[in-house]
């Protein structure tokens, strides 16, 4: 299986993994990493060499907030040179629950790296865009007959 | 028809945990049986802008549901059939639907009901249309989430001392 690590600044990465479990139900191989004021690199690469041990799976894929920022840069520099695991940046709920959805469906690594791009990118929405693509619904006629609809 | 999985939720479609449950039973369809927001317009358009994207979906009355379930054209549809209440699952089961097995998912707590689980509260009049599903012989499952654990409904309102 693949590992799931969402590393973020401050409390974003529990309080993501713990909705998720609203959502998705329970949930094995995912860790969190928090990123806390006055920490460094050097903390973050200590949290991700742990928290890989302890999952203890060949295949880790990072979900980070920020591109560019620590928890990315560290990870960046925690994966570049091993096989069998990746970063994707800008980490948010659809995003995570998807990859969940797709690791539990057997994806392999870069498939969960594929899912998280598109799902990360199509749960954002306008509310007014997509209803002013709505049939809108009209009960009066469609409560008749016996056809779905 | 085939009811692939019927549920109590009285959020009936809500974007992923329909999505998670129409994967996990198999079905291409989503019916929302429940009349309230059948014939609201409004209410009825939104439920269908959250309905997963690969799934058809509808929102119809509780007797619009049985007509269309007696309808030969429909009888290969693999469907998950969402209502509010209990009450309506026997409404839907007095027309004709049959019906084995009920996943209650989540009632939401109102004032003069009792919570049962972390999603569930029952009305005096839901427990009584439970107890009635059981002596028809239907099986109740309480379960959230597809990956949550299962337990026996009718157990859980016993040990709540409401049967």
């Amino acid at each position: 299986m693949v590992a799931i690590v969402v590393a973020t600044h401050g409390n974003l990465s529990e309080a993501l993994i713990g909705t998720a479990k609203m959502i998705f139900g329970t949930m094995e191989h995912i860790a969190e990493v928090t990123f806390k004021p006055g920490e460094g690199i050097e903390n973050l690469l200590d949290k991700y060499q742990s928290a890989s041990d302890e999952l203890g799976d060949d295949q880790v894929l990072f979900l980070v907030d920020l591109f560019g920022g620590s928890p990315y840069n560290a990870a960046s520099r925690f994966v570049a040179r091993k096989e069998g695991m990746d970063v994707v940046t800008g980490v948010n709920l659809p995003m995570l629950i998807e990859v969940l959805g797709k690791r539990l469906a057997g994806g392999s690594l870069e498939e969960l790296v594929q899912t998280a791009r598109t799902a990360g990118a199509d749960g954002i929405k306008s509310f007014k865009e997509v209803f002013s693509h709505q049939k809108i619904a009209n009960s009066a006629i469609e409560d008749e007959g016996d056809e779905l609809g | 028809m085939i009811i692939k999985w019927l549920r109590i939720d009285s959020r009936l479609i809500h974007g992923q945990v329909a999505n998670n449950w129409v994967n996990h039973v198999g079905a291409g369809t989503i019916i929302a049986a429940n009349d309230g927001a059948a014939k609201d317009d409004l209410r009825k358009t939104l439920l269908l802008q959250v309905a997963p994207g690969r799934t058809k979906s509808y929102v119809m009355t509780i007797d619009k549901t049985a007509r269309c379930y007696k309808n030969p054209s429909y009888k290969d549809l693999d469907v998950l059939l969402v209502v509010e209440t209990p009450k309506d699952v026997l409404r839907l089961m007095d027309q004709g639907v049959e019906v084995t097995q009920v996943n209650v998912g989540g009632i939401t707590f109102k004032e003069g009901m009792t919570l049962i689980s972390e999603a569930v509260s029952v009305s005096p009049e839901d427990v009584e249309a439970f107890k009635e599903l059981n002596k028809r012989g239907v099986k109740l499952i309480l379960q959230q989430l597809p990956n949550t654990q299962a337990s026996d409904f009718m157990n859980r309102l016993k040990s709540k001392n409401l049967i």
